[in-house]
């Protein structure tokens, strides 16, 4: 459980991420932050893994405030919270196998991930997680020779070989065409269901959000103007969240593929 | 000036535009004008001109004359201490790529954050590259007697510091966000760094070392020439004595090595990058 507790944040240049937050998202919710660019959806989801640090306020992450971590328990914490980047952030010169095993990192001692020494249980882990992204004939391939959707695919494989409780994605859509990221956005979906890994995403394309999220929060200037689940969402609350009516760019297109007849 | 006045201006039809504005222009030519006058007032200050060149060429018939014909007698101890001028370079290659590692890690700014650590660091590199692979070795000569250690401890801080440099700046230029991405997943800075930053800078690193290399085989024959040991020193020795057949010799010798170890590190770099 995750839970917001009169959160700020204000950067150095006096920049106001994050103003009075509180919220609870309970284990195993699938969660989509709506909200303009600049209107701290990144920083709300950085906090939880303490890219950035809150300036007041309590965060919990099952039950522990983690803006008092650092060192080696902020590692810790970053083990259970995986995170997926709008640019993927795969080494591109290494292969895909090593990519997915650097999820293994948090897990593994200093001395034995320099010399590369993983354990067969993590390879294993490792094949496995790409396995499920539908990726794994790729095992060999050096990231960047693959498309900008299989990069994402590998990146969620790496986050799953991290095994972690939560998963945070940053705009993981922001740099795919339509037909690639509603699958992306279906893989997410799919592990957010099987694996019971409580999910929190940002987007700002509006029908994406209604799609596939359970419960919608939406940022203005660092505050939180709704939360609720999609289905007391209407056009209404989105221009509410957004300030201005909606336009042709608030929305992503493309149909909707079954990801298992996709790849 | 009329010519001028009918160009077409800017609002009109077949407006043909600068390919780079006026003022950009007339900064590319002024400094080209004083080049010119840096170029005219230092031939002046020392009083060379091109009639001393043609004048020098004419006494080329008297040092041929005693450069040959070669003396294969010194062949010998040219091999011997040649291939010592080889282990130098080898010794203080291997150091100096081993020690940069920690040093351009501290040296590079997008890893130490620090300000003091990573201005000391660069300080220190900075005063090292400043000092003449001659002026070391003198130093070292000095300080450890004649002979090859003072040499490789010389050709050792020669190449930390042109490496250090070079690598440093390799480092501040990868991509961070892989980096960034091991972070967020509870890696930690050793870690982040040996899965993010070194796949990223080992292609630029080989190169770079392989390249310290050859420098350092074409510098031991320098310092070998103030007593640093190698084939350098035998190269002085016969020239004391005048023995003008034998330096041809070891300049020939020295030539085809360095030819031809230029050759191969060359190909190994090809095939890596």
């Amino acid at each position: 459980m995750i839970e917001f507790k009169d959160l700020s944040l204000v950067y150095p240049n006096g920049h106001q991420g994050l103003k009075d937050v509180n919220l609870k998202i309970e284990d195993g919710e699938f969660v989509v932050i709506v909200g303009l660019s600049g209107a701290g959806k990144s920083t709300f989801i950085r906090s939880i893994n303490r890219l950035v640090t809150p300036t007041e306020g309590e965060l919990h992450v099952d039950d522990d405030n983690i803006l008092d971590y650092k060192g080696r328990g902020l590692r810790k914490l970053r083990t259970k919270v995986g995170m997926i980047f709008q640019s993927y952030n795969l080494v591109k010169r290494n292969n895909v196998i090593k990519n997915v095993l650097a999820g293994r990192l948090g897990h593994t001692g200093t001395i034995r991930s320099v010399f590369n020494l993983f354990s067969k249980d993590d390879k294993a882990l490792a094949y496995e997680s790409l396995k499920r992204v539908n990726i794994d004939e790729k095992l060999y391939n050096r990231a960047d020779e693959l498309s900008g959707g299989q990069q994402q695919r590998v990146s969620i494989a790496r986050v799953l070989t991290q095994k972690p409780k939560y998963i945070l994605a940053d705009e993981p859509v922001a740099s795919l065409d339509p037909p690639t990221s509603h699958q992306v956005m279906q893989y997410l979906r799919k592990i957010n269901k099987e694996d019971g890994i409580t999910t929190i995403v940002n987007l700002h394309f509006i029908d994406m959000a209604m799609e596939y999220a359970d419960r919608i929060i939406g940022m203005r200037a660092g505050e939180v103007v709704f939360d609720g689940p999609v289905s007391e969402v209407t056009e209404e609350t989105f221009e509410e969240i957004y300030g201005r009516s909606i336009r042709e760019d608030d929305l992503r297109g493309g149909v909707e593929e079954d990801v298992e007849q996709n790849v | 000036m009329s010519n001028k006045m009918s160009k077409p201006t800017i609002n009109e039809d077949n407006y043909a535009p600068l390919l780079s504005p006026w003022r950009v222009k007339a900064k590319i030519t002024v400094i080209f004008f004083v080049i010119i006058i840096f170029l005219l007032f230092s031939s002046w200050r020392t009083g060379v001109d091109l009639n001393a060149l043609i004048w020098g060429f004419s006494n080329m018939t008297q040092i041929t004359d005693k450069l040959f014909p070669l003396n294969m007698g010194v062949l010998g101890p040219a091999m011997n201490t040649l291939f010592e001028t080889i282990h130098m370079a080898i010794i203080a290659s291997t150091f100096s790529t081993l020690v940069v590692i920690p040093v351009s890690l501290l040296a590079a700014n997008n890893i130490t954050t620090n300000w003091f650590i990573y201005n000391t660091t660069r300080l220190i590199m900075n005063i090292l590259r400043t000092i003449p692979d001659v002026v070391l070795a003198v130093i070292f000569v000095g300080l450890f007697g004649i002979g090859v250690f003072g040499g490789i401890v010389a050709l050792f801080i020669f190449s930390l510091g042109i490496l250090a440099k070079l690598i440093s700046e390799t480092i501040e230029s990868v991509d961070m966000h892989p980096v960034e991405a091991m972070r967020a997943s509870g890696a930690n800075t050793i870690q982040a760094i040996a899965y993010g930053v070194v796949p990223q800078v080992l292609p630029q690193f080989t190169s770079f070392s392989l390249y310290v290399f050859e420098i350092n085989i074409r510098a031991s024959v320098v310092i070998g020439l103030v007593g640093a040991g190698g084939i350098g020193q035998l190269l002085m020795n016969q020239f004391s004595f005048n023995n003008y057949g034998a330096v041809m010799t070891i300049i020939i010798v020295i030539f085809a090595v360095v030819i031809l170890i230029e050759y191969i590190s060359g190909k190994i770099r090809e095939a890596i990058i």
